[in-house]
This record gives structure tokens, C-alpha cells and sequence, in this order.
């Protein structure tokens, strides 16, 4: 496997533990469907959500949120609609960025942000 | 089930809105269906902020309707109506009477001030529904009476109240009028125009239209503006009438009971004098209703403009027809206008000579159509007073406005309770039938009228417009009988061809 793919598997393994640790249960992992994929699909009390992980090394010159831009959130809707068909969910859903960062001196950081498509901007 | 209404505005009449919200799963999303404006479009993004602040999270997909679903719907005034809504469908409040809620919403939940209160407060009492309005709306709404209205600062207090946790405050019928300022200019600063100045009052005493003419420098404008110091106070009918197109366009004036004076620009559009444009708004000539619409230099007016203003000029209404619809606004005003004798402005006075061709004075003439100055009462010339008389510090200036206003006040109660049983506040809106059967004419008075009717070649409109000014001169006698020298006053502020 490439050095960037391993990079982002270990990501989503991270954002899995952090999920689990919050409480979270996690309903699936790397869920793809034609045109779309979802990193972790979780639960998180009443709500369904779609978890996309982002994980950059530190030194390049965007944070890694910056790299979900409107046709990946697009797409990411799209999956996530595909999803909650398939699986007959009804009640409300959203979509979670997990952003990773592996600083200068190993240090690793997590940022959650939660509902990114909250307005409609997509 | 209670609905949550709101309201949209027709013309000067609110429109009861009904709000029904559907909250289903899925992706966050609000959409409103229902003809909504951008406002009201717009007003998903305030409506959800706010109810954030209030820690009441919209989830899912929401679906916002509002019917009648044909009726185009306009303005922030829908934002505290959909918050309402959508609160109650996520169950965080609930309520057991039916109610009307207007208001635009802040992003922390306060509530703004919103076009329309008073046309919903009128809505809202004749249906028995109960009302809640931003607390700047309170002071208009207070002329409503019999109306179970209460202020509400913020969408928070609002949720409490439903809750039972908190008492709103209600609208009290405690409107009050500032007293009248003091108007610039006074008539007592006017020098001389004892002529003008007695036209003046009529026009004051029975809203009745009146064309000042004269050469440049004369005072016309002066003595127009000095108008508005003589008008008697608005009733409180009338009152709730100028409120309603106020609060239509959305000026909240604290003028209290003056009559709105309202001087137009002659490159004012037809549109925004008549009423118009894409939501339909009112027009300076309903904004100058039970007031006067001052129309300086009259004759550089567009044609059509003029034209446009017979019809409003003799209903006292106007139906603005649209596409979107047709609606009618109310537009009872006194007409006051100011023109030059000519081009050049010196025909007839008598120290500058007139340097236009005749040609160019019958062109000018014609810009003043025959149909419009039937519609005048009161031709008043304004001739230009001497430098000796202008300059001189002694000789008495006349009587102040206060004075002439108190007589004016007079004539009209004495108005308001002779027409009181038809509903007509002042002599010049009488209907045609009253005016043949109570005008209290004396048996000379009317052959005299009629002898003189044919030699002046008045029109049937123009007798009529004769019995009325007649009708307010003796008014301002306190005479029961309109006598010869009424009528003959009457006539003299009737000049056809008042430039020949």
C-alpha cells in the first residue's frame, strides 16, 4: 500500500477509537457505493452519522478540512443518501469531519466538526 | 389543531397566512413553499439561528407551508410565525388559543419591528384571534381598539409565555398624540396675500384642492408650506386611516394627529406617486391621504403623471392594477399645487414685463388640461408685493396660524356632525345626491347660482365643487344658510382661463 493511503487507514482508525470512546456506536467502516465513499458511518444518540476522515502530515500548506471541498461534500451527500436507503433509516442524519494533523514533532492532532453541510452550503 | 397564522399584506388589508410545519428525517434542510418573496425565503436562515440561540436544535428536513398557496407572500414579518412553527412541531411549546404572530427575528431571537401591524391588528380583532407583535410595533397598534394584542421583546419570551413561565405584557388602547409642533412658517410671518391667505383657510376648513398662481419670488411655495399650520386635526378615524397606509409602508412617525403633508418632486415617477411597483406598495398620493399632496411647479409635472391623478382626485381611492393582482389604496387628499402664470414666470405682473410669445404661453397652458383644474376648487393668483411693502417693519402682517386654525377647527366639527349619519368627515368628499338635498341653500342663493352658471359655462362637476366651497365659506360663518354672498365668494376662486 502506498505511504498516503496507509496515512489515511491509520486516520480512520484513529477517528474510530476517539468515536467509540466518545460513546459512539460505529455501524460501518469504508462503505462505498458507485460514486461516493463513506469513511465511518456511527451513531450518535438519535442521530445517523457519516464520518469523513481527513489525515495530512504536517508542512503542507493547507489544514486538511481545507481538502473537502463542494464536489466532495456533493458527493459525500450523495453516498450518505444512498446509505440511509438502503439501510431504511428515517430519522435525521448528518455529516461529521474528523480532521487529523501529524505535527513537526509526532504530535497528532484531532479536530471533530460536526454537521458540515448545516445551512445547506453543498 | 391550532394553527399558527401569520399574515401578508393585500393593499392596506392583511391577509391571515396559515404556517403548517412538517418535520421528516434525512439530511438538515429547510425549504418554504408558498409563493414566499426572498424575505420570506430568506427568513429560514434567521428563523433557524435564532431557535439555535434558544437551545431548540432543528433537525432533519423541515418543510415549511404556507397557504392559501396562491397568494404571493412578502416581507420579514413571516420569520416569528415559521419559529413559532417549527418550534411547536418539535413540541417545545404548544398553545390553546388560535393566534396571529408577526415579526422579524434577529439572529439572538430579539424581534424587529415589521410593516403592517395595524392592518393586523384590524385582521386579528375581526376574526377574535389573539395577536403577538414586536414591542416596536406596540405604539400603532395601541389606535387599535378591542384587539387582544401582546408586546413581544424576544422569541424567548414568547416560548416562556406558552410555557406558563411568563407573563407578556398587553397592548393597551392608550395611543396618544404628541401635541402639535409649532409649523415654519407661520402666516403671520407672511406679509400681505390677505387674499391667498383667506383661500388658504377654505381649502383648510373643507379639504378642498387649490392652485396657487404667480411670478417668480411671489410666496406661493411659502404660503403652501404655511398650509400645513392651519389643518385641523386629524380625527380618530381618520387617524386609524393615515396609520394603516403608514404602517402598510412601514414609517412608524410619531406625528401623532397632523396631517401628513407631503411635497412632491416634479421627476417623481407615476408609479411612485400612484402606488405600484413589484409588491404593490402605496404612493405618495395615499401617503398624503386626509392631508395634503403639494405638487410645486406644477406645470413642469409630466403629462401623464397629471393625467394619472383625475381619477384618485375624484374617488378619494386609487385601484392599482397589476399583474400580481389589483389592490386599492386610499387617497383623499387635499391637492395643493403651485405654477407660474407663463414660461418665463412674469405674465400679468406689473413691474416685469412678459417675454414670452404667445405661442410659447399657449404651450404652456396646455400642460394644465382641462380635466385637472375642473378638479381644483380654488384658484388663488399670488401677486408680488412691492419692495416698500416687503421692507417695511410696521403694518401688521395679519393673523397667526394658530388663529386661523382655531376657525378652521370649527367649520370643521361643524362638518364632521352635520355628515356624521353618511360618514363623511368634510364638505368636499360629499356625495352628489346629499349635496342637491342638505346643503341648507337659500332660495337666492340657488337662482342666483343659476343665473350666473351659464355665463361662466360651468361644467356639472364645476357646480358641485361651487356648492361645496360655498358650503365651507359658510361654514367658517357658522351660518346654516348658504347665502348669495357665499356663492359669489365661492365663485370667485372659480376662474376658467385664469390665464387670459
Amino acid at each position: 500500500m502506498a505511504d498516503h493511503l496507509l496515512l489515511g487507514k491509520w486516520g480512520e482508525d484513529l477517528a474510530e477509537k476517539k468515536l467509540m470512546d466518545q460513546g459512539w456506536k460505529i455501524l460501518g467502516r469504508n462503505i462505498s457505493f458507485k460514486g461516493g465513499e463513506l469513511d465511518i458511518v456511527a451513531r450518535d444518540e438519535k442521530e445517523l452519522v457519516m464520518v469523513e476522515v481527513r489525515t495530512r502530515t504536517f508542512g503542507k500548506i493547507m489544514p486538511p478540512e481545507c481538502s473537502v471541498g463542494p464536489d466532495k461534500l456533493r458527493k459525500l451527500v450523495r453516498a450518505g443518501k444512498y446509505y440511509v436507503l438502503k439501510n431504511k433509516w428515517e430519522g435525521p442524519w448528518r455529516i461529521d469531519l474528523i480532521a487529523i494533523t501529524v505535527e513537526e514533532n509526532e504530535n497528532v492532532r484531532i479536530e471533530h466538526f460536526p454537521d458540515i453541510t448545516y445551512g445547506g452550503a453543498y | 389543531m391550532n394553527a399558527v397564522l401569520g399574515v401578508t399584506l393585500k393593499g392596506v388589508d392583511a391577509i391571515k397566512v396559515e404556517v403548517e410545519v412538517e418535520i421528516t428525517g434525512g439530511l438538515f434542510a429547510i425549504s418554504i413553499v408558498g409563493l414566499p418573496d426572498a424575505a420570506v425565503r430568506e427568513s429560514k436562515e434567521r428563523v433557524r439561528a435564532a431557535l439555535r440561540t434558544l437551545g431548540i436544535p432543528i433537525r432533519g428536513r423541515v418543510a415549511v407551508n404556507l397557504a392559501p398557496a396562491d397568494l404571493p407572500k412578502e416581507g420579514a414579518l413571516l420569520d416569528l410565525p415559521i419559529a413559532v412553527g417549527m418550534a411547536k412541531s418539535t413540541g417545545a411549546l404548544r398553545f390553546s388559543r388560535p393566534s396571529v404572530f408577526m415579526g422579524e427575528l434577529a439572529l439572538d431571537g430579539r424581534l424587529r419591528a415589521v410593516r403592517g401591524a395595524v392592518p393586523a391588528a384590524i385582521m386579528a380583532r375581526e376574526k377574535g384571534l389573539d395577536l403577538f407583535i414586536p414591542e416596536d410595533n406596540a405604539h400603532e397598534v395601541s389606535l387599535v381598539h378591542g384587539v387582544n394584542a401582546f408586546k413581544v421583546p424576544d422569541l424567548r419570551s414568547l416560548i416562556d409565555y406558552f410555557r406558563g413561565d411568563l407573563e407578556l405584557q398587553r397592548v393597551k388602547n392608550d395611543f396618544k398624540a404628541d401635541q402639535q409642533k409649532k409649523i415654519e412658517p407661520d402666516f403671520s410671518d407672511i406679509k400681505g396675500q390677505a387674499a391667498a391667505k383667506r383661500a388658504l383657510e377654505i381649502a383648510a376648513a373643507g379639504h378642498h384642492n387649490v392652485l396657487l398662481i404667480g411670478s417668480p419670488g411671489s410666496g406661493k411655495t411659502l404660503l403652501a408650506r404655511a398650509l400645513r399650520g392651519i389643518l385641523p386635526p386629524l380625527s380618530d378615524e381618520e387617524l386609524m386611516e393615515v396609520m394603516l397606509v403608514r404602517s402598510t409602508v412601514g414609517i412608524s412617525s410619531s406625528r401623532g394627529r397632523e396631517r401628513p403633508f407631503r411635497p412632491i418632486h416634479h421627476t417623481a415617477s407615476a408609479v411612485a406617486i400612484c402606488g405600484g411597483g413589484t409588491n404593490l406598495r402605496p404612493g405618495e398620493i395615499s401617503m398624503a391621504h386626509r392631508g395634503v399632496l403639494f405638487l410645486d411647479e406644477f406645470t413642469e409635472f409630466r403629462r401623464d403623471l397629471l393625467e394619472s391623478l383625475r381619477q384618485p382626485l375624484e374617488d378619494g381611492e386609487i385601484v392599482v392594477s397589476r399583474s400580481a393582482g389589483s389592490v386599492t389604496y386610499p387617497a383623499q387628499v387635499l391637492l395643493a399645487v403651485a405654477c407660474n402664470p407663463c414660461p418665463c414666470g412674469w405674465f400679468g405682473d406689473p413691474v416685469e414685463q412678459c417675454r414670452c410669445s404667445s405661442n410659447d404661453i399657449e404651450r404652456y397652458q396646455k400642460k394644465l388640461s382641462g380635466p385637472i383644474l375642473d378638479r381644483i376648487d380654488l384658484y388663488v393668483p399670488v401677486p408680488r408685493l412691492t419692495p416698500e411693502e416687503l421692507l417695511s417693519l410696521e403694518g401688521k402682517c395679519g393673523e397667526s396660524s394658530e388663529a386661523i386654525r382655531e376657525r378652521v377647527c370649527r367649520a370643521r366639527s361643524l362638518q364632521l356632525e352635520r355628515w356624521s349619519d353618511i360618514g363623511s368627515g368634510s364638505n368636499s368628499e360629499l356625495p352628489e345626491k346629499i349635496l342637491r338635498t342638505r346643503l341648507g341653500l337659500s332660495r337666492e342663493a340657488r337662482s342666483f347660482l343659476g343665473s350666473v352658471a351659464g355665463t361662466l359655462k360651468l361644467s356639472g362637476r364645476g357646480i358641485s365643487r361651487v356648492l361645496k366651497v360655498s358650503r365651507t365659506i359658510a361654514d367658517l360663518d357658522s351660518s346654516v344658510e348658504i347665502s348669495t354672498a357665499h356663492i359669489s365668494e365661492a365663485l370667485a376662486y372659480r376662474q376658467t382661463g385664469f390665464l387670459s
